[in-house]
Parts: C-alpha cells; structure tokens; sequence
C-alpha cells in the first residue's frame, strides 16, 4: 500500500520515470553484456578506425587499435555502473555512521566529527581522489574506496541535521524511557526517519562517482584491465582531431547516465520528501 | 512506603545563556493507587520534573526513590526494573509515536526489550489494544492512520505493557480535542481501577485536574508552591499564587465568575536563568514583604492536610 504510494509519487516527475527506464535499459545492458558480446571486448577484431555505420558489423565503429566500440561501451557500462553503486555505497557508509553518532551524542563527538568532516571538504576532491589512488594503486577496489572516502561528507552533514532534529522527538523520549539502548534507538528508531534525505543524496553520489572515476581513467590512472567507459574517453584524446567518435560516444554514455541518475535524485526527492506528504 | 519520594530533586540544564534552574529543590511523595496532579504555568519546570523522574534529563542534585530505591545514580542497566514500574504518556500524539512502526512493532517494543517470546509479545499487544479500545487490526497499521485520540490511546497502551505501578501523564489531553479529551481521561480513570495503577498527572488545565486528581501539587519556578488534597485546594487555597492560579481559571457560570473574589497577578515569570533570591514568587506577590526577598519559605504545614511554601500563611 505505502509502496504503492511510493511509485506513484515518484512516477508523477516525468523527468524522473524516463531515468529510471534508461538506468534500467543500462544496467540490463551491462547485466546481459557476456551474452550479447562473449569476447573479450578489448580484444583486436578489425581495421582500426572505423567509424560509425561504415562496417555494418562494428555499429559504433572501433577505436585506433581496431576493438569494436559497441562491445566496449556494454562491457563498459558494467564496470561504470559497479564503481558508481560501491563507492556511492563506501560513501554512504561512512556519511551515515559518521553523521548519526555525531547528531545523536553531540557533544565534543560532534565537534570532532564536523571538524573531521570539513578537513576532508578543505581538498580539492579529484586531486584527492587522484592522491588516494596513486598511493594505493590502480585497481578498481581502491578506486572505489578512494571515492567513497571523497564523497561522504555531504551525507554525514545531511544525516547528522537529521539526527538532530529526530533526537528529542517525544518517541525517541519514549524509547529513552523504556530503556533502549543507544544503539538500538539510532540504528532502529531514528535512522529510518532519517533516511528518505540520504536516499537522495546517495543517488547524486552514484552520478558523481561516475564522473570522478571517468576523471581518473582519462587521466591514465584508471585499471588497465577494466573497460570503463572513461578510460575509452581516455584512450581516444590522442585522435580527437581525426576520430572524434571515439572520445564522443563514451562521453555520451556517462552524460546520459549522470543526467538519468539526477534524474532519479530529484525524483526520489520529490517522493520522499515529508513537507509534500500529507499526515 | 510512598510508590515514589522526591527528596530536594534539582535539575539544571547548562545552556548559551547560563545555567537554568529548571527544578529547584523540589520533595514530594506520591502513595500507591493515588492520582497526583502536578500543575502550574508553562515554563515553571512540571514536565522536567517528570522527565527527571524517567531520567530522561539529568539529575543535579537529590534523591529520587521508587519504592524505596534511589534511582537518581543508577546507569541504564540498572534502571531496567525501574522502567517496569514507571512509565510515561507524552502530551503530542503525533510525535510519541515513530511514523514509521507500525502501531503493533511500537507497543511491543516494551516487551521485546525485556526479552519476551514472540508469541507472548503478539498475544500481550492485542490485550493491551483491547483495554485501550482499539481493534486488533490496528497493530498492522501505522500511526498517520489514526486520529490523536487513537494515537493517545495506542500512546497509554504502550505505557502499561509491562504493567506499571505509576505513569507519569506528561499533559497527555494537551493535544486533544475537547470532545475526546474526556474519552482519554475515563479510560485513564477506568485503567486505574482495573489495575490499581498510580499517576502523576502533570497539567496545566486545571479543570481535568479537579476532575481527576486525588492530590495536587502546585509548581511556581521550579519550586513547590503548595500541595494538598485536592478539594482541599479548591476550595481554601492558602498561597497567594495558588489562590492567583485557580482565580485565573475561567469558570463556566457568569455570575459566579463575576461575584469570584479575584487575584490579578502583576509582571512576567522570572527567568529560571536568574531566578528571584528569597521566595521565588515574591517579585509578583500580592502580599510580599521584606523577609520574602531575603529567605526562601520551605513547605509547612497549613492546617486541613495541605503544605505550603509562604512565610505569611
């Protein structure tokens, strides 16, 4: 019933249903990508070079060593989408534990975790994310996890404002009163109040891990053995004179998928949001 | 035994401005199977006094015993057998209760935390729903379903899941419409003789605590003012503020609210930043004198059972 409520709601921002369908139609894509394209899809299949539409069996056209684009880009979309989800995860994690034990204790814990917080937002983000990776090295773990160290600030300022308007409500009161434990109240009572503005905000991060990771892979400080799709934007730079296709349709597919994930922010914020909710 | 003793209770709270005084000093005894009606303005520290008593807030300074047992230094763990025997009912309806539990996972959250079955917990919810007037389909649904009277309702069915000797009502008809404020307070009357339990009904609206309440105690900046039997009080109040209090109340017969001898009280609250040295109520009392600024009055008998804190009653 509520979840019904939910759908409508959300459906009703036409922007945020046609994100939905095209995030949907990629992630099948990168679900289904060994089925449509069983090779390898950095592999050498034909001339270099060829663009779009000039060998009907290379739709998208190959790149300058003469891989097929098309089979990059849905192979590409499984590693985008993958590094997108965990570091909006990694993110998410460390933003909400970080935020609720500072808006719940408040206190010296809250000084210190803000404090924390804005260290981190004092450095430039992409030469930070760049920083963690060349300490830690180019694998798509510590990509992920230099992300997720970049991006969770935000979220624990976002989760911590709600913490601290949720902590006196009457029924944490009344809770405080039965005697639950602290753990119990944040993780059980007050966190699932606090959630819906989180939810928003970890989809724009999803978006901006994209970004951040296609920022590292055109810089060359991507995994070379993941087919991302900024590493293609990446690898094409030295032929964006003569084959501009190879930069451009990579880029398109980051652009769409960023723009369809604001999407679905906004729409989960117009869903979630209590002031539009009527009690 | 008293159910509950208040020995010299303050709280304080330390805020931008200074420290508040919220209570100050404050001793009062509740016996067992009797209704005590806490009342006084806003501000004047009746809801911290019953928060202090939950340990909601922290304790300054004095004891609080519930049958015997000084609950005022004992940590979470060992306040679990006092949070059997004393539980609250908040005054706002619409925020008592998480939005988003259902009515069912709220009122059982007393038994699950004392480490019931899940059978016993399921059973137990639908008598508590029972008692409090509510179908038993309720517990599926969530609390935006239901109007403050239910919610109330589902509010006094989460309070006596484990049975408690003593509730501390925190304003709980506040809220309410006046059309269903006498629904609330019959079922807390009729709770009460079905299971003997006590309250402590804090209010600010005198006519449901003549209605209710066995005994009052008034409340004037954190301190007692007076505490009595009820009729007592009513009908021969002896502390100036007191007679001012129940002389504000509005009366529903004309000519008797004409002929009523009236006490019009003169400034503002104090701060509890800076409270008055001396008597607390000496800036606004009507017979205040020099001894009032400089000593504060202890409660005393006043004849007829009641106590009072004045130096001239």
């Amino acid at each position: 019933m509520q979840r019904l409520e939910f759908i409508g709601r959300f459906a009703r921002n036409r922007g945020a249903l046609i994100g939905a369908v095209l995030i949907l139609v990629v992630a099948l894509m990168a679900l289904l990508a060994p089925l449509f394209f069983p090779v390898d899809p950095l592999r050498i299949v034909g001339q270099p070079e060829l663009w779009p539409g000039e060998d009907p069996d290379f739709p998208l056209g190959t790149d300058s060593l003469g891989r097929d684009m098309l089979s990059m880009i849905v192979h590409g979309a499984r590693a985008t989408l993958l590094i997108g989800l965990f570091a909006s995860a990694v993110a998410t994690l460390i933003g909400v534990s970080v935020g609720a034990t500072a808006g719940y204790f408040g206190g010296w814990i809250d000084e210190i975790a803000m404090r924390a917080a804005e260290l981190f937002q004092t450095i430039p983000n992409l030469i930070f994310v760049l920083t963690i990776v060349v300490i830690l090295g180019s694998t798509l773990a510590n990509i992920v996890i230099a992300i997720g160290i970049v991006s969770w600030t935000p979220i624990a300022r976002m989760t911590r404002a709600e913490f601290l308007a949720l902590r006196d409500r009457e029924f944490v009161q009344a809770c405080r009163a039965m005697g639950m434990g602290d753990f119990r109240i944040i993780a059980g009572e007050i966190l699932p109040n606090a959630l819906p503005p989180v939810i928003v905000l970890s989809s724009l991060v999803v978006a901006g891990a994209i970004l951040f990771e296609s920022a590292v892979s055109f810089l060359g400080l991507g995994d070379p053995n993941v087919a991302s799709w900024g590493r293609l934007v990446g690898d094409g730079r030295q032929l964006i004179r003569s084959s501009w296709y190879i930069c451009a349709i990579p880029g398109v597919a980051i652009m769409i998928t960023v723009l369809c994930l604001n999407l679905i922010g906004d729409g989960l914020n117009d869903a979630l949001n209590p002031k539009l909710r009527d009690r | 035994m008293s159910l509950l003793s208040l020995r010299d209770v303050h709280v304080r709270f330390n805020t931008a401005a200074g420290v508040v005084r919220a209570v100050n000093g404050v001793s009062l005894d509740l016996a067992v199977g009797e209704t005590l009606g806490l009342v006084g303005e806003s501000g004047c520290g009746k809801s911290t006094l019953g928060k202090a008593i939950m340990k909601l807030v922290p304790i300054a300074g004095g004891e609080i015993l519930v049958e015997g047992i000084d609950i005022a230094p004992l940590d979470r763990k060992q306040l679990t057998d006092m949070r059997r025997k004393v539980q609250m009912i908040f005054q706002d309806p619409y925020g008592s209760l998480n939005p988003r539990s259902t009515v069912g996972r709220s009122v059982a959250q007393p038994m699950v935390l004392a480490g019931w079955t899940a059978e016993a917990t399921a059973t137990r919810v639908e008598t508590l729903l029972r008692w409090v007037g509510l179908p038993t389909d309720a517990k599926q649904r969530y609390p935006h379903e239901f109007s403050g009277g239910q919610r109330q309702r589902i509010g006094i069915a989460r309070a006596l899941a484990l049975s408690p000797r003593l509730i501390i009502c925190d304003e709980p008809v506040s809220a309410l419409d006046v059309s269903v404020r006498a629904q609330v307070i019959n079922l807390l009357e009729d709770l009460k003789g079905e299971f003997g339990v006590s309250y402590l009904f804090i209010s600010h609206d005198l006519s449901v605590v003549e209605h209710i309440a066995d005994r009052v105690a008034v409340m004037y900046l954190g301190t007692l003012a007076e505490v009595g039997g009820r009729d007592q009080i009513w009908r021969s109040p002896q502390h100036p503020y007191t007679k001012a209090l129940l002389a504000a109340a509005p009366v529903a017969n004309p000519r008797l609210a004409r002929t009523r001898p009236r006490t019009v009280l003169q400034g503002e609250l104090p701060s509890p930043l800076d409270p008055p040295a001396g008597c607390p109520f000496h800036s606004r009392c009507p017979i205040a004198q020099d001894r009032c600024k400089a000593e504060r009055p202890t409660l005393r008998p006043v004849g007829g059972g009641a106590l009072a804190a004045c130096h001239f009653v």
